[in-house]
């Protein structure tokens, strides 16, 4: 006789498992998020997440309690610096006025303070802020962690508030060696955009600046003709050997500009996912295009930049 | 018919068990199997597959799968293992799936995966001829291998990873640490229906602690408002063309060979599962649960769905509760074919929160280690399987530390190391065959008659 003979009620069981299945989506199916205004669905990885919510959770401390709560930031400065990423707050003006990581930059006018490649960090930041394609203030450039003599890769995020005394400042965080986000390359491709539509062909020699915020780590914004006639080209100057971009294939033999460009015939913007080789895995890793198009001097270009793609665990 | 079930087996592999509890049973499955079809969705979503293709591959993957189990499982005369072992998307082929895509799109995938089984198909009559290379130790090794090629996807899952290189939080710790002990305490102290049912009990708390520990699992369920409760699959384009690339070919053959070892290892762990008093393998079994495999991957490929595998965490799960009734895997393919026409219900078993599947696998790994190592202990050891083992398993595990490195390999080597199970029982193959060469040519002289000196003692 088996051990099963003793399993009298198997339906009950079921029922349950089926009443409980059911109640779970129902609730789940009803569940709402609560009244919050930050919206972190754009980003893909748990570590930008993480650092915008920090970021936002202090700028709202900092909006309700103004100036007084500097003190409270300095007080317990260890809840706002993490093994990942700690907080600053700095008026518009540059100067420094709460540095959780560093605090030696305290009472500081750091506004001209410019990172190893020659980015001027804070006047990005301000830039950033006005930036209403870049809701929450992303600027890229090299850093340090305190205590260590290496340059390290950074992003920052950035809020503006104004205290209730009538201050303007800015609370920011940043993470070292970022993941790379699709959203930063749509936020420089779009600012590329309208900067092309405020000031023409004079804003070609900014976006191509590789310090300015176009251009950082591996990605570059760039911009040609529909018939691949490079305006500012995606890798290093095109003069010695012509680039034609029409014809450039990726790992498995996908015209991607060429996709992407006729894509562009009917909308506005697109995203093309290619595969590329690494080095280091035996599989081709994902990359992707992201490409606008807009008018120059009454002629169609197209502005884009190519970022990696978040990889399998 | 009814086959005398051996002492703790619940039941036997010939067992039909009652009405319900062949229901509940094959529920339990069916979550566990529900693993794979994640697969199915990150496949769309690498390749920019709309909602409705996504839904569609779901769709026809479950449909491949479940008759792929039917097949395996049911007895048929010249066809299937007649053990519980269910089909789910095979992991391993979803790389190169991907390139395909990439390549010809859907028209192309289908074309290779039909290829991919057709090759199983015919590698399943020579499994006969692995007879004389199988010794008990190398079976053994091969079945601890199945559970060990299920960690780094248990682990990743467990882990509630989601990219590369991102942050593990603490609470899908404690969710999947929860829901792997509720599942080992009520497999080692449960009774009855406790104990039979430890997986799917694992689960439930496991899923009802996540909406307690990280609400934002409860909130992903939100999705399933816009899921029609029922749908039939929406046949476009991609999916009413088949081609072929012959620049394909080496890399599927590679990876079709490497999934017949799998289903190898598979089905040699179900049958160690299933028919413990068997002294030797019986190779008739695994012939016809090979070709089931190939027949099912290859009718994956006509239908437009993904490559289906053998699932080693089911036949895990089957031996850690000692429920291994074929007709449950039969009731599994069943209920997989009718939940793929209920996207509400597959899209809720897709979001069931992955430290909760990372502890499933993990408890059903378990067995298939622990069972693996046994059988290799069995025999007499000597320091010619220590070095079979130890040397295939040094390599076979590499695969797997240092995949890195394999990646700046020449491609022969590449060819070869793949993954940890089909390198280390190709390498464990190898090895005896050369370890043993003083024992087995004098032998086979003799057999010729071209020597009468010598030879083995």
């Amino acid at each position: 006789m088996i051990a099963c003979s003793r399993f009298s009620h198997p339906l009950a069981l079921m029922r349950l498992v089926a009443a409980i299945s059911a109640l779970l989506l129902v609730t789940g199916c009803n569940a709402r998020r609560d009244g919050d205004a930050l919206d972190l669905s754009v980003y893909q990885y748990r570590d930008t997440r993480d650092l915008v919510r920090f970021a936002y959770d202090a700028a709202r401390v900092l909006e309700r309690g103004g100036l007084d709560s500097l003190a409270a930031f300095r007080a317990h400065r260890n809840r706002y610096r993490t093994s990942e990423f700690y907080l600053y707050i700095y008026d518009m003006h540059g100067k420094n006025l709460f540095h959780a990581g560093m605090p030696r930059l305290e009472g500081r006018n750091l506004s001209g303070l410019s990172d190893i490649n020659g980015k001027r960090v804070l006047r990005l930041i301000v830039q950033a802020l006005d930036d209403p394609d870049n809701p929450h203030g992303w600027v890229h450039y090299s850093w340090w962690e305190p205590g260590k003599f290496y340059p390290v890769t950074k992003s920052s995020c950035h809020f503006r508030v104004k205290t209730p005394e009538g201050e303007v400042l800015f609370a920011g965080a940043g993470i070292d060696y970022p993941h790379e986000e699709k959203e930063f390359v749509r936020i420089a491709v779009d600012g590329a955009v309208a900067l092309i539509g405020k000031k023409g062909a004079a804003a070609l020699a900014e976006i191509a600046d590789p310090t300015s915020g176009f251009n950082f780590r591996d990605v570059r914004v760039f911009a040609f003709y529909p018939d691949g006639e490079l305006l500012i080209s995606p890798v290093l100057d095109d003069r010695a050997v012509p680039l034609r971009l029409l014809e450039c294939r990726d790992e498995v033999g996908n015209p991607i500009f060429a996709g992407a460009v006729k894509r562009l015939e009917t909308q506005d913007r697109v995203w093309s996912v290619f595969m590329a080789r690494s080095r280091y895995q035996r599989q081709l890793v994902k990359k992707c295009l992201y490409l606008r198009k807009t008018r120059l001097d009454g002629k169609v270009i197209c502005v884009g930049a190519v970022t990696d793609l978040p990889q399998p665990p | 018919m009814k086959s005398k079930a051996p002492k703790q087996i619940e039941y036997g592999f010939n067992e039909m068990p009652p009405p319900g509890q062949l229901l509940i049973l094959s529920l339990q499955h069916v979550m566990l199997m529900f693993v794979s079809i994640g697969l199915a969705i990150i496949f769309a979503g690498q390749i920019n597959g709309s909602t409705e293709f996504t839904a569609t591959l779901v769709m026809l993957s479950m449909i491949a799968a479940g008759i792929g189990s039917i097949i395996q499982s049911a007895g048929f005369p010249y066809i299937g293992s007649g053990y519980l072992c269910p089909n789910i998307c095979g992991p391993s082929y979803l790389s190169l799936s991907l390139s395909a895509a990439w390549v010809g799109g859907m028209p192309l995938v289908r074309g290779m995966i039909f290829l991919t089984g057709l090759v199983e198909m015919a590698f399943a009559p020579l499994v006969h001829k692995l007879k004389n290379i199988f010794p008990q130790f190398i079976v053994g090794l091969v079945v601890a291998m199945v559970g060990v090629s299920v960690i780094r996807m248990s682990v990743i899952s467990f882990f509630g990873l989601e990219f590369r290189a991102d942050v593990v939080r603490g609470g899908d710790i404690a969710i999947g640490a929860i829901s792997l002990l509720v599942m080992v305490f009520a497999n080692i102290w449960g009774r009855g229906l406790v104990r039979i049912y430890c997986l799917l009990i694992g689960m439930v708390v496991g899923w009802i602690a996540s909406f307690i520990i990280l609400p934002e699992y409860f909130l992903k369920l939100q999705i399933l408002k816009s899921c029609p409760m029922f749908a039939l699959p929406v046949i476009g384009p991609e999916f009413r063309h088949i081609s072929v690339r012959a620049d394909m070919l080496l890399p599927f053959l590679v990876i079709a060979i490497s999934g017949s070892l799998k289903s190898f290892g598979n089905l040699l762990a179900a049958q160690k599962a299933s028919q413990p008093e068997l002294k030797e393998v019986d190779y008739t079994r695994i012939r016809k649960g090979i070709l089931a495999d190939g027949v099912a991957t290859a009718m994956a490929g006509l239908l437009g769905g993904l490559a289906v595998d053998t699932s080693s965490s089911n036949i895990g799960l089957a031996g850690s509760t000692k429920v291994l009734s074929r007709w449950i895997s039969v009731g599994a393919g069943v209920m997989f074919i009718l939940l793929a026409f209920c996207p509400k219900v597959t899209w809720a078993m897709s979001l069931m929160p992955k430290p909760v599947l990372g502890a499933s696998m993990i408890f059903a790994g378990c067995f298939m280690i622990s069972a693996g190592l046994q059988e290799m202990f069995q025999e007499t050891w000597d320091s010619r399987k220590t070095f079979t083992v130890g040397i295939a398993l040094f390599f076979g595990l590499s695969t797997a530390f240092l995949p890195g490195l394999y990646a700046r390999t020449p491609a022969y080597v590449q060819a070869v190391f793949t993954d940890p199970l089909p390198t280390s029982t190709v390498l464990a193959i190898i090895l005896h065959l050369l370890i043993n060469l003083d024992r087995t040519v004098p032998k086979m002289l003799r057999r010729i008659g071209l020597s009468t000196t010598g030879g083995h003692k």
